[in-house]
């Protein structure tokens, strides 16, 4: 083969390379980081968002109040601010700052079922649509869900 | 500045402190571990030519106070960053916080203090207290109290808003700081250990002392009192004042009293105590009609206080007495409620005082540390006391004399109808300078995007009483009035973070918030909740406890919870309340956005020469919900500014101040800015990226001759850190 062959198949190997691991990297990102889906897709089910209302009135309302508004020592979970610290999060994100933090009185007393239960009240409360799947306590695939503010137009 | 910065300095990390005891940890004086090898070599500092002392300032690029200066000003003359350049600023370090404490904090409100490249401050749901390289950010060492039940009790969790810094000007300094179960604490600033001469082994009870009725001692354990504004450090002396749970809901009027006290900093020794609730035979007792002292508390001072160290004369901004909302177990003015009170800094001697709101019933407390100016008005020089406050008027006085600058006019005010209420007849209203920000909620302050939400609006109000400035609070009633509706009340105007001043240029710099409108309606606690006849809360709907900011937060909750009542009932069926529109009646929102039309938040410029306007703008992006609203597609919103209690430092040509809350921008993603605006025009002339909003005011330095500022953010997702922005060394 001539010199010049070889710098060309060189070449090939690398473009080769170059376009496998684009590609890998690409299909990583998929299947891990980003998120496959929206709030406005159905995350929950009603049967859950009624489990967790009823899990709200008891360790939530206190403080963040029956109708989610918050109050000087608590967030709102509902409306504009609300939308804005959480807007192109993920649920995993929200289900995570409600494991580490909440509720403060009461710190670990909640399993990651309820979490996501409550959760799905959250969300019912905040208009997004239910659907025919639970909320999933497994992180790996509340990680799939993000939070969007913003209906999308429909088609 | 280098040759006063350590040279090489290995890293002391040692937690000192109280071994977990949790009985009765608070007391038990064990010794700090202080063990450490002093490992750090302090060259000698700057020998002022004056006195043969050095003492730090924001001149020589310190920033030794929370305000930066003791005048309240916020002011830094370092001009290194600029218009020119301030988008070119790069995150010289970063401080996380999660692990100062046993969970992550998302409300970090401190101001770090740096002093000869050193960066003291406080963080994490224990209120550590860390010391970091101010150029690297790399920790020191660490002091950490652990305080058992006392601190789960306190009324002012997490970890607060800084601390204070002294020295003697030849090499000995002390970084003094108030704990969440209020005592006060003296460390070494070279080790982060105890001084053991301050105090009982570097501590003073700072509950000892306090007392509730006519003078009975609170629970040193149980007792409500507790602080999250720093020390004030002026001399050798330490003054601390002094805060109480939330006023909205409390379990009796007869809660601990208020009080300033100051000690000497070198033994710990109480100087002086000044009563904000005078007792009998002190000025001002016969404004609590029926000995209403004697039943009162709260009235405490809970943030900054400002010292005119050559006149010797401390400026004291006072919160409200007991309750907030209610205060017919209090006829009369009720001084110093809700005054602005000046004190001798050696005897605690009142020299004169001005009440703000006259037997306070709105929660305006005073907020903000009072800026001291030097100014000219028609030609006469006047040292000058500016207090910018949650109402959104800035109150100017001689601080000599406290008479007013300009004109303040005791004008009528509505009088209520609540049953046992006693009403002040008028309020004072200052001729100049104007408000600047909403001050009250009329028609025309509602959102009016469209005439749809207009008229959506106005029937969401219906059910509140309307009304001007000092509108009084209402009996709550299904049927309506559900509340007496106010701006700038519980939250609004101008709340802890306070302004700025440029002594320069005789101009005040006022952050507020513009859409924070507070229903007030009253209603008869549970049975056996309060010895208060009346409370806050809503006709028809479940009892809430308004506990304050960061309750339940504390580093070793859960334990016994504080006094509540019995658990409320299961709250009202509101399964699938819709948010949307139309707005159900006593919404505060439409179709999801703020009730009131643009701007939510604002900075104004106020010149104190002349006790006018110079600019205003809004502050902070205009919020997603309203830039992607489908009813809003196409219509040219101007930037409508962020509702937000955030602060601001002021430097030689710059005012800077970052977003209160986050918004998604299809140029930057999801984040905040810390902008920077022109001081002449409030114009922006530069803006960088925070990964979550502003919780702690920024301040300034410089250390290598490089200029810092630092600031804190948190929220949502995000836990506590504090960023330190610079220019790169290639600049």
């Amino acid at each position: 083969m001539s010199i010049k062959g070889k710098v060309r198949n060189a070449a090939i190997v690398v473009t080769a390379l170059f376009l496998i691991a684009v590609l890998n990297s690409k299909l990583d990102a998929g299947q891990s980081d980003k998120p496959t889906r929206s709030t406005w897709e159905g995350a929950y089910t009603k049967e859950q968002s009624k489990r967790g209302e009823t899990l709200y009135a008891q360790h939530c309302s206190s403080c963040h109040g029956p109708d989610l508004a918050g109050n000087d020592e608590a967030a709102p979970l509902t409306g504009a601010a609300f939308l804005a610290n959480w807007d192109g999060l993920t649920v995993a994100d929200l289900a995570e700052r409600v494991r580490v933090s909440m509720p403060p009185n009461n710190l670990g007393k909640l399993s990651r079922q309820q979490i996501v239960d409550i959760l799905s009240y959250v969300l019912s409360f905040n208009n997004y649509p239910a659907g025919k799947t639970e909320l999933d306590p497994k992180a790996e695939l509340l990680k799939q869900i993000r939070i969007e503010a913003t209906k999308p137009k429909s088609d | 500045m280098s040759q006063r910065l350590f040279r090489s300095m290995a890293v002391m990390l040692f937690i000192a402190g109280l071994v977990w005891a949790p009985l009765n940890a608070v007391g038990q004086t064990a010794n700090s571990t202080g063990t450490a090898p002093r490992a750090t070599k302090r060259a000698a500092p700057a020998i002022s030519a004056v006195n043969g002392t050095w003492s730090p300032s924001t001149k020589n690029g310190d920033w030794p106070h929370y305000t930066g200066d003791l005048t309240g000003a916020r002011y830094s003359p370092l001009d290194q960053i600029n218009a020119e350049n301030f988008n070119k600023l790069e995150v010289a370090w970063r401080f996380k916080t999660d692990n100062l404490g046993t969970r992550p904090e998302y409300k970090l409100e401190g101001t770090p203090l740096v002093v000869d490249g050193i960066l003291y401050a406080t963080a994490g749901t224990r209120r550590s207290v860390v010391a970091l390289k101010a150029d690297t950010g790399e920790l020191i060492w660490v002091h950490t109290e652990f305080e058992g039940k006392r601190a789960i009790n306190a009324p002012r969790q997490l970890s607060g808003r800084g601390l204070s810094y002294w020295s003697d000007g030849k090499g000995n300094a002390r970084i003094v700081y108030v704990t969440t179960a209020y005592r006060l604490i003296c460390l070494d600033a070279k080790t982060g250990t105890r001084i053991p001469t301050f105090g009982k082994d570097g501590v003073v009870d700072l509950k000892v002392g306090v007392v509730h009725g006519s003078g009975q001692q609170i629970d040193l354990e149980k007792g409500d009192a507790g602080l999250h504004s720093t020390p004030t450090v002026v001399k050798d002396v330490v003054i601390v004042g002094m805060a109480m749970k939330e006023g909205m809901t409390v379990t009796t009027h007869d809660n601990a009293k208020g009080q300033v006290r100051a000690f000497d900093v070198r033994t710990g020794k109480q100087l002086w105590a000044f009563n904000t609730i005078p007792r009998p035979g002190e000025f001002g007792n016969e404004t609590w009609e029926n000995n209403s002292w004697a039943t009162n508390g709260n009235t405490g001072v809970w943030t900054q206080i400002s010292v005119d160290e050559e006149l010797g004369l401390v400026y004291l901004p006072v919160e409200s007495p007991t309750s907030d909302f209610y205060g017919g177990h209090r006829p009369g003015n009720n001084l110093f409620g809700e005054s602005l009170v000046c004190v001798d800094l050696r005897t605690g001697q009142r020299k004169w005082h001005f009440q703000i709101v006259h037997h306070p019933i709105w929660d305006y407390d005073l907020s903000s540390a009072p800026l001291l100016a030097d100014i000219n008005v028609d030609g006469k020089t006047i040292k000058a006391v500016a207090l910018p406050t949650k109402e959104a008027f800035l109150y100017v006085f001689d601080r000599v004399t406290g008479k007013p600058v300009w004109p303040m006019e005791e004008r009528p005010v509505p009088k209520g109808d609540v049953p046992g209420e006693w009403y002040a007849p008028t309020q004072p209203f200052p001729s100049k300078p104007p408000a600047y920000a909403r001050q009250a909620v009329t028609v025309d302050d509602l959102i009016d995007f469209t005439p749809e939400m207009r008229e959506q609006a106005v029937k969401a109000l219906s059910v509140y009483k309307m009304g001007p400035m000092f509108n009084p609070p209402v009996l709550s009633k299904v049927g309506g009035p559900l509340a007496a509706l106010t701006i700038g009340t519980t939250n609004g105007g101008t709340n802890w973070p306070g302004a700025g001043y440029d002594p320069e240029t005789h101009t005040a710099y006022l952050p507020a918030s513009n859409s924070s409108v507070a229903p007030i309606g009253l209603i008869e606690p549970p049975q056996g909740f309060s010895d208060i006849k009346l409370v806050s809360g809503r006709a028809g709907q479940p009892f809430r406890v308004s506990e304050g900011p960061g309750y339940g937060s504390a580093a070793d909750y859960p334990q016994e919870p504080r006094r509540r009542p019995a658990p409320a009932a299961a709250p009202a069926n509101t399964a699938s309340a819709a948010p949307a529109a139309p707005a159900p009646a006593g919404a505060l929102s439409v179709q999801g956005l703020s009730i009131l039309k643009p701007p939510y938040g604002l900075l104004s410029a106020i010149n104190l020469d002349k006790g006018e306007l110079v600019w205003q703008v809004p502050h902070g992006d205009t919020p997603d919900v309203v830039r992607n609203h489908a009813a809003l597609k196409g219509m040219n919103i101007p930037k409508t500014g962020q509702n937000g209690a955030v602060g601001l430092v002021v430097t030689k040509t710059l005012v800077i101040m970052g977003d209160p809350q986050v918004t998604t921008q299809p140029d930057r993603g999801r984040g905040a800015m810390l902008r920077a605006y022109d001081k002449k025009t409030g114009n922006q002339v530069g803006a960088v990226y925070l990964p979550a909003p502003q919780s702690g005011s920024p301040m300034t330095y410089r250390v290598n001759g490089k200029q810092y500022i630092v600031v804190a953010v948190s929220g949502g997702s995000y836990s506590g850190e504090y960023i330190a922005f610079a220019l790169p060394s290639t600049e």
